[in-house]
């Protein structure tokens, strides 16, 4: 598209228009207009056959939202958005907004439609390639620091208007951080205080939020005195709930009958709710999902599964929501199960009867162990910390510590992956089995305790020689109560 | 004022109290040019350290004796940073390993390296090679075991190894095979109370010898413990006499008291409560197969013949478990859940005979 030269390189943010033009349109205008790209989808799809539509790189915008009321995000988050897009966007203030959630949860979508609403430009920041070409005669060009750059667009981006648009109202948009914060956050604050003074417009930085806080970004670039420092307003939106989901599908399904019939077969409530149920409130992944089940072609296969699927679970599951849950099974992601129901499937084994009159858990443990077979010693920390509340027998209780002694041996063996498994799977199954009375009584579910050793310092010890290494242990053992009296 | 331990610890192989042949031997060791690397063991408070000073003091003379103490910083392949405490004169330095958990492995070979790669200033007067002292060997992760053996290779001309450990059982062969294994058992009762009394008179004090005899059968032949229990003895109550009481160390009341429990009921219930006493043993640093040796010492007390054995047999097989698996309270909490169902199991059947 509107690529500038590479000489003028304040230039370029300005003009950087390459996906969000098609994206505007559909917004701008009225519904029915389609764009460019969707009339071509259309000629493609009534012509010959649905791979092209397949491989079009944009299918996935033909289900955008279009008006606030499509967004699949709770109303109320979307009016706090909304209200902080008027105070700051149509004022041009130059203030800090963070959008933080579970991925798949609508935040750029949010963005983009109510930016559309309010005619406010958006430019966003992709991180560049580190890796320049080298100029003709062979030689490197001078490569800027990374956040030199990254100043430099935002600021830019805030303050110029660019030649193809009218709008008088702009924003940044970063969702995209460069690598060099993650390492250093201190420049990421030296960033926002350049920006805070020189720039006219607002910014919205959104952080897709992870389980594990290792890696997530709005904790550990937004500390809450950053936050304070530049008084950055966070917005924080949850996975999209079984409601918010349905409603953007059905949506979806209307759009495909509309206007994309010869592509998909028109999705039953069925899909819709299967889908629903395993995309665990990811609208972008459910969109994927319906997509993959609805095309042409496809659909016995996907049919055959979801069936057999149905008639093996209702066999041994008595309820009926539950079959709904689990019938997605190639499809979409993992169901997950927390650590702490996993715990306590486990802890309170259920037992159902088949029609042969033979037992079985309700919960197979081997499903429960594939749930946690990355970090299996912590989940058997848990059980270790929650089992004894629910157990009524003493004899119960010494298979079960004997069970949960021989998974620590075979959990200590860190270097077979084969024996960290059969240390959960003996830790599970063990738990599961030798529970035969469990007490029905509910428990809370408590973390593993710190087991870090304190041993006493030389301060406490005061008439031990300075100058003599003495060993944790024997301080422990052998001094500290001695010490006491004597010093006494 | 320091303690009895510190003050009347023997700096001269030729005055140590017991175990004189082994000493007379260490001494024409040190006498000799060569000297290898050396592996001390035995029991806590045999006096492992007291001869490996000693030793020290015959090779490099009075010099080995000023001690500093000295922060080390390390940093891991993972970036992160350590420290450790070390003592050091001029010709050693001692450090536990332990101190840092599992990054042990980073300490050894960095501070061996450091060390074996400075040499000594004045090699006229003194020995070419430095000493370097680790403490709690037979603690040490396996990783950090087979970078020992590989350093101990390494650096052999300009630096000896002593490691101390409780038992041996728990060093691999590789380390075992190149180091002089020297055992120190601990001292006899008699022994203890001959050292007993030998300080005593040295701070102008009159021991009993029945009061000497009871500290040293309650001090479990361990002769720190002894000297320790000895002073508290003579700040309770001097004169001494021959029936006052001998205060226990504390942590052994305590699993004393765990024990009443297991015995008292035997319920998961209890269970969760003798959990948090184990808890807190472990927590304030008592060694875990202390635990276990004093709550089977308890608990086959009121057990018969049979009993006995199969509960000994019993602790035996979790202790070993332990030593294996990464988190002890899982072993001893089934050790105690396994005695319990035994108990309960005696009880019902002492009960049916009744009837």
């Amino acid at each position: 598209m509107l690529r500038p030269s590479k000489g003028k390189k304040w230039f370029k943010p300005v003009f950087d228009l390459d996906d969000n033009l098609p994206a505007k349109k559909i917004a701008l205008d009225s519904p029915k207009v389609k764009s460019q790209d969707d009339v071509k989808n259309l000629q493609f799809a009534s012509n010959t056959n649905i791979f092209n539509n397949v491989r079009d790189s944009n299918w996935m915008k033909n289900f955008d939202p279009v008006n606030i009321e499509d967004l699949a995000v709770n109303n109320k988050k979307v009016l706090e958005l909304e209200e902080w897009m008027k105070n700051t966007c149509l004022k041009s203030n130059n203030n800090i907004l963070l959008l933080s959630g579970p991925v798949g949860c609508g935040k750029t979508a949010s963005i983009q439609t109510l930016a559309s609403k309010y005619n406010i430009k958006i430019t966003e920041w992709i991180t560049p390639l580190d890796i320049e070409y080298p100029s003709e005669y062979g030689e490197y060009e001078f490569k800027e620091p990374q956040t030199k750059k990254f100043l430099e667009f935002i600021i830019n981006s805030a303050n110029y208007t660019s030649l193809v648009d009218n709008n008088s109202c702009k924003l940044v948009l970063v969702e995209d951080f460069p690598n060099i914060f993650m390492r250093t956050p201190a420049e990421f604050t030296e960033v926002l205080t350049q920006y805070k003074q020189r720039a006219k417009s607002p910014i919205v930085f959104i952080c897709s939020e992870s389980h594990t806080d290792t890696k997530n970004t709005s904790f550990n670039l937004f500390s809450s005195s950053l936050k304070e420092q530049f008084q950055i307003h966070h917005i924080m939106f949850n996975a999209v709930t079984l409601t918010g989901l349905k409603a953007a599908l059905k949506r979806a399904s209307a759009i495909m009958n509309s206007k994309f019939s010869s592509t998909y077969n028109n999705p039953t409530n069925e899909i819709i709710d299967s889908v629903v149920n395993s995309s665990g409130g990811d609208v972008r992944s459910a969109i994927l999902n319906l997509h993959f089940a609805c095309l042409k072609g496809s659909t016995c296969n996907l049919e055959t599964s979801i069936i057999k699927e149905k008639e093996s679970k209702s066999k041994t599951t008595t309820r009926r929501k539950k079959n709904v849950s689990n019938k997605f099974m190639t499809l979409g992601k993992d169901q997950t199960v927390s650590i702490l129901h996993g715990v306590g499937r486990v802890l309170n084994p259920k037992e159902t009867v088949t029609e042969n009159g033979h037992k079985t858990l309700t919960h197979n443990p081997k499903d429960i162990i594939e749930q946690f077979l990355s970090h299996p010693s912590s989940f058997v920390n848990f059980l270790h910390e929650n089992y004894l509340p629910h157990f009524s027998g003493t004899y119960d209780v010494d298979e079960a510590a004997t069970a949960l002694s021989d998974a620590d041996c075979m959990l200590a063996e860190w270097r077979e992956q084969i024996c960290q498994e059969y240390g959960l799977y003996t830790a599970v199954s063990g738990l599961m089995l030798a529970n035969k009375s469990p007490v029905p009584a509910w428990n809370p579910v408590r973390g593993p305790k710190n087991m870090k050793v304190i041993y006493p310092t030389l301060q406490e010890l005061s008439l031990l020689d300075p100058n003599v290494l003495y060993k944790g242990k024997t301080l422990v053992t052998d001094y500290s109560t001695y010490h006491k009296i004597i010093s006494s | 004022m320091s303690l009895w331990v510190d003050k009347h610890r023997p700096k001269d192989l030729m005055k140590l109290d017991y175990h004189k042949d082994q000493a007379v031997r260490l001494k024409s060791l040190v006498q000799q040019s060569d000297f290898p690397h050396l592996l001390v063991y035995g029991p806590s408070g045999a006096g492992k350290k007291t001869r490996i000073m000693c030793l020290l003091r015959e090779l490099y003379g009075s010099g080995s004796e000023r001690l500093r103490q000295e922060t080390m910083h390390f940093t891991t392949p993972s970036n992160k940073k350590i420290e450790i405490m070390t003592v050091s004169s001029n010709y050693h330095i001692e450090v536990n390993p332990t101190d840092v958990g599992i990054h042990d492995r980073v300490v050894i070979m960095d501070l061996v390296k450091n060390v074996a790669q400075t040499h000594q200033i004045d090699s006229a007067g003194q020995r070419e090679f430095k000493v370097v002292i680790l403490n709690e060997v037979d603690d040490l992760t396996k990783d950090a075991q087979h970078a020992l053996r590989r350093t101990m290779e390494k650096y052999v001309s300009t630096c000896r190894l002593i490691l101390i450990a409780n038992s041996i059982s728990r060093v691999i062969t590789a380390i075992r095979s190149r180091c002089l294994t020297i055992r120190v058992p601990a001292p006899t009762e008699t022994e203890i109370a001959s050292v007993l009394h030998a300080v005593c008179k040295k701070e102008g004090l009159s021991l009993p010898s029945e009061l000497a005899m009871r500290i040293a059968k309650s001090a479990d032949r361990n002769l720190r413990r002894a000297l320790l229990m000895c002073e508290a003895c003579k700040v309770q109550h001097y004169p001494f006499t021959s029936d006052q009481k001998v205060p226990e160390p504390d942590w052994q009341i305590f699993i004393r008291d765990t024990a009443a429990m297991i015995l008292s009921e035997q319920s998961p219930k209890k269970l969760a409560e003798v959990r948090q006493k184990l808890y807190e043993l472990i927590i304030h640093g008592v060694p875990p197969d202390v635990i276990f040796a004093g709550l089977l010492k308890e608990l086959v007390c009121n057990c018969d013949m049979s009993m006995k054995c199969k509960i000994a047999s019993y602790a035996a097989q979790y202790e070993h478990r332990m030593r294996l698996g990464n988190k002890s309270i899982f072993h001893i909490e089934a050790f105690v859940a396994k005695f319990m169902a035994i108990y309960k199991k005696f009880l019902e059947e002492a009960l049916g005979d009744v009837f």
